[in-house]
């Protein structure tokens, strides 16, 4: 690996879903040697099993599969049945020479199948094992089963966001805290690493989701226990900024894509126009070709003076949206030192000319995919820069290579694969 | 009590919510962050809410939270004496974590590297990156959120696109941040190499896991971004006696489980319903049984009699019910800190995670500092004498 942060780290990855796999691939990222342990010949929810990417006909399905692109990046892949005695012990070798061992089943799984942490420890009193079920390894949910999104729910955010006007049922799900979830994971390990470091000794961390996306919002909890108050759904609303909102632009995006290949490019149908101060307004204003507007004098020339006229800034705001794209309008507004930008769809990493000069985008080539633009590291570093040195693992692409490190031999290696305790397929 | 950061030194510089969330979790678990900001006092001590609304730079609740357990140096650096003592300060320290506009960040950064052999590692947090052609666009929680896809994500086909909560992207810019702040500290202790290190906002968000742009770059094709229950029911919000319960729990195994639980296990295997594009035709069907299960529980009843039968769901809590709801009692999501400042006990998030060993608490949150609580102290440990700190006050450097 490129990064030399984490060099010499040997992770035992056995998540699924999204934030651990993410989270763990961000090891990768910073050198650490990730083996993901992939269950089989049950293939791992959601990256092994949601529909494929077109393909040729005698390609693997489960390889073309994009969150396992996305997540899957920079580990040695390695199956495992470890319900079968043999890929158990194969799991607990494994286990007993990793620095970290990274599990987020519902709370309970792992020890009812002999990896717990009162067991592993066992194995390796230098293990930093994290735990990171939805709500937490303990407490009363334990054994529940959730998403991002029923953690947002739990969190209280799901009653934040959404449209004010319109029921609650009608807020769009979303999966923040998987994202959350994944940059947790690196801190709790560093973490560990740390203690250990410290201690002389592995630990335990127990890791809610829930729980690590809590802290984000800090406000929201204060109205209650500083004001004993509920906080209200905002929207785009700001009640301090004016104006602060989205507002149409000329043209843009109609509907979302639908399969055509090459998938088309999307314009900004929505520009956000925002202003926390007088200088800002002012950038806003003349963006607007009105400067008066930020003249003493005006009536919307100070933070107090919008703030009155709110319905009335807003409106003039969307005239002057409505009259060029969203690109422009951001452009201008933002040349002039306000505040704006064009609510992009992702088709536009392929066309944004900061990520262009950054390199941020990586090309990686794999085996059933080719040469794909992928989204690029969430850090630049220097200087060991990151960069993408497994593709998304086929599966059981390393079993030899692990396996044989472990100290089995060929044919050991060759009865695992004849009686299923490891393969590179799916059955059927 | 072994902490895991313990005798590492963090500066922290900006006093925006970014710069103080990107090293509360390193203070926290036992770093010291010593908290640079204006002497008129930055953003994070600035956004509402406050006790009472009564606006105080020593009493917000994102100071509170996000500055607990750091040392507060008030120092102007637009001046040659201000970022001396920013040098003095940092000489030696693990970490400089930066986040101002890339104008000044490029200066500071330079001024550091003069110290060479005692230069810390920096982290530094812009909305784009230090260059590029929109390096210098200034930028805030929202407009760097519409940048990325994940506002048009939050939205319906032809609607509005929404924020988040406020603060939540910038937020999670600060925990991107703190990962790597954290590998950083502990990579280069190890190692003895200075790192220089950049975490750009729209990057930080836009290369984490749920962005869609790689399941549309694959197929061509986005999740539908629509309004309602029909699709791949049930999926989204249903009414229960007492509010709402959102089911992820339309495809398998969850939703043989929900059918066993209905009592209509037939259904599981029901062509109407096993077949995808049928399904939509049934949902008036499907709520006749699952419309009087839910009218006639609480959000909870339904939540834990599905989740004992491994049905996806979870209740919508408004905020005031999350903090009480029974996991967060039960594992003390939410501690209280006695505050500086005098607004006493303030309730805030607990740890993010917690390691477990035998050393006790890894996890502390102590007070927040009020504004310039240790410059003195601050000063006198990087060599300042009590005359050269009068002078530096006096010229307005110092607070």
């Amino acid at each position: 690996m490129s990064g030399r942060l984490l060099e010499g780290v040997r992770v035992v990855d056995l998540t699924e879903v999204w934030a651990g796999p993410m989270g763990a691939s961000m090891l990768g990222d910073l050198g650490a040697d990730v083996i993901k342990v992939e269950s089989f010949p049950r293939p791992s929810s959601i990256t092994r099993t949601t529909p494929p990417a077109p393909g040729g006909d005698d390609d693997p399905p489960w390889e073309r599969i994009a969150i396992h692109h996305m997540a899957n990046r920079n580990k040695r892949n390695l199956t495992l049945n470890i319900r079968m005695e043999e890929g158990a012990e194969a799991l607990r070798k494994l286990i007993a020479e990793a620095d970290v061992y990274i599990e987020a089943y519902s709370a309970g799984t792992v020890d009812r199948l002999g990896f717990g942490w009162e067991a592993v420890r066992e194995l390796n009193p230098n293990l930093v094992m994290l735990s990171m079920p939805g709500w937490g390894a303990e407490g009363p949910y334990q054994g529940y089963v959730t998403l991002g999104s029923g953690l947002d729910s739990t969190v209280g955010h799901a009653s934040l966001r959404g449209y004010p006007e319109r029921p609650v049922e009608q807020t769009p799900p979303i999966f923040h805290t998987d994202a959350t979830g994944a940059v947790a994971l690196v801190q709790a390990i560093v973490t560990g690493l740390a203690q250990r470091d410290q201690t002389g000794a592995g630990c335990f961390i127990d890791m809610s989701q829930a729980e690590a996306f809590a802290w984000q919002l800090p406000g929201a909890f204060a109205e209650v226990t500083m004001n004993d108050r509920l906080p209200e759904r905002l929207g785009n609303r700001d009640p301090q900024i004016v104006p602060h909102g989205a507002y149409r632009a000329a043209g843009g995006e109609a509907e979302d894509a639908t399969a055509e290949s090459p998938p088309p490019l999307q314009e900004s149908a929505w520009v956000v126009i925002e202003a926390r101060t007088d200088a800002e307004w002012r950038g806003v204003a003349t963006a607007a070709g009105h400067p008066e507007w930020a003249d003493l004098g005006h009536p919307w020339a100070t933070v107090v003076g919008r703030l009155r006229a709110r319905s009335e800034v807003d409106a003039a705001m969307a005239e002057f949206a409505a009259s060029g794209t969203a690109e422009a309008i951001a452009d201008a507004i933002s040349a002039a030192g306000g505040i704006a930008a064009p609510v992009k769809h992702h088709s536009s990493f392929l066309t944004n000319a900061q990520f262009a000069s950054r390199g941020w985008l990586q090309a990686v080539e794999h085996r059933y995919m080719g040469v794909q633009l992928m989204p690029g590291f969430l850090w630049q570093l220097e200087p060991d820069a990151p960069s993408v040195d497994i593709a998304a693992g086929l599966l059981g692409e390393y079993n030899a290579d692990v396996l044989t490190e472990l100290g089995y031999s060929a044919e050991e290696i060759g009865a695992f694969e004849e009686s299923g305790v490891i393969g590179n397929a799916y059955p059927g | 009590m072994t902490q895991p950061y313990s005798g590492v030194r963090v500066i922290e510089v900006g006093g925006t919510i970014a710069a103080a969330g990107a090293t509360k979790t390193l203070s926290d678990f036992g770093a010291d962050v010593i908290k640079v900001e204006p002497p008129a006092g930055g953003e994070v001590r600035r956004v509402p809410p406050f006790p009472d609304d009564v606006p105080h730079l020593d009493r917000g609740a994102y100071h509170l939270a996000l500055d607990t357990g750091k040392r507060s140096l008030a120092l102007e650096l637009s001046s040659p004496s201000g970022v001396q003592v920013l040098l003095d300060v940092a000489r030696g320290a693990d970490l400089v974590v930066l986040q101002v506009p890339p104008a000044e960040a490029k200066p500071l950064l330079a001024a550091l590297d003069m110290l060479e052999g005692d230069a810390p590692s920096t982290v530094t947090m812009t909305p784009h990156g230090l260059e590029g052609p929109l390096a210098d666009h200034p930028e805030d929680d929202m407009s760097i959120f519409a940048r990325t896809n994940r506002m048009l994500r939050h939205s319906y086909t032809g609607e509005e696109p929404l924020r988040y909560a406020p603060f939540v992207p910038t937020m999670q810019w600060a925990s991107s941040t703190t990962a790597i702040a954290a590998a950083t500290i502990w990579g280069s202790r190890r190692d003895g190499e200075r790192r220089s290190v950049e975490v750009a906002a729209t990057e930080a968000l836009s290369g984490n896991v749920d962005s869609w742009y790689v399941p549309w770059a694959f197929t061509g094709v986005d999740l539908p971004r629509v309004a309602g229950a029909r699709l791949g029911f049930p999926n989204g919000y249903f009414e229960c006696s007492d509010g709402l319960l959102l089911f992820s729990a339309g495809t398998e195994p969850f939703f043989s489980r929900l059918c066993g639980v209905l009592g209509v296990p037939e259904l599981a295997t029901d062509p109407r319903f096993t077949d995808p594009l049928e399904k939509p035709n049934h949902f008036d069907e499907f709520m006749t049984h699952l419309g009087p299960y839910l009218a006639a529980r609480t959000r909870h009843e339904a939540f834990a009699d599905l989740q004992a039968h491994g049905v996806m769901c979870a209740p919508l809590l408004g905020v005031r019910d999350a903090m009480e709801d029974a996991q967060a009692v039960a594992r003390g999501s939410f501690v209280e800190v006695e505050q500086a400042a005098g607004v006493g006990a303030q309730t805030i998030a607990g740890p993010p995670f917690r390691v477990r060993d035998d050393s006790g608490e890894t996890w502390v949150a102590r007070a927040a500092p009020t504004l310039g609580q240790h410059t003195a102290e601050v000063l006198g440990e990087a060599g300042y004498s009590a005359e050269e700190q009068l002078a530096l006050f006096r010229a307005g450097v110092t607070a």
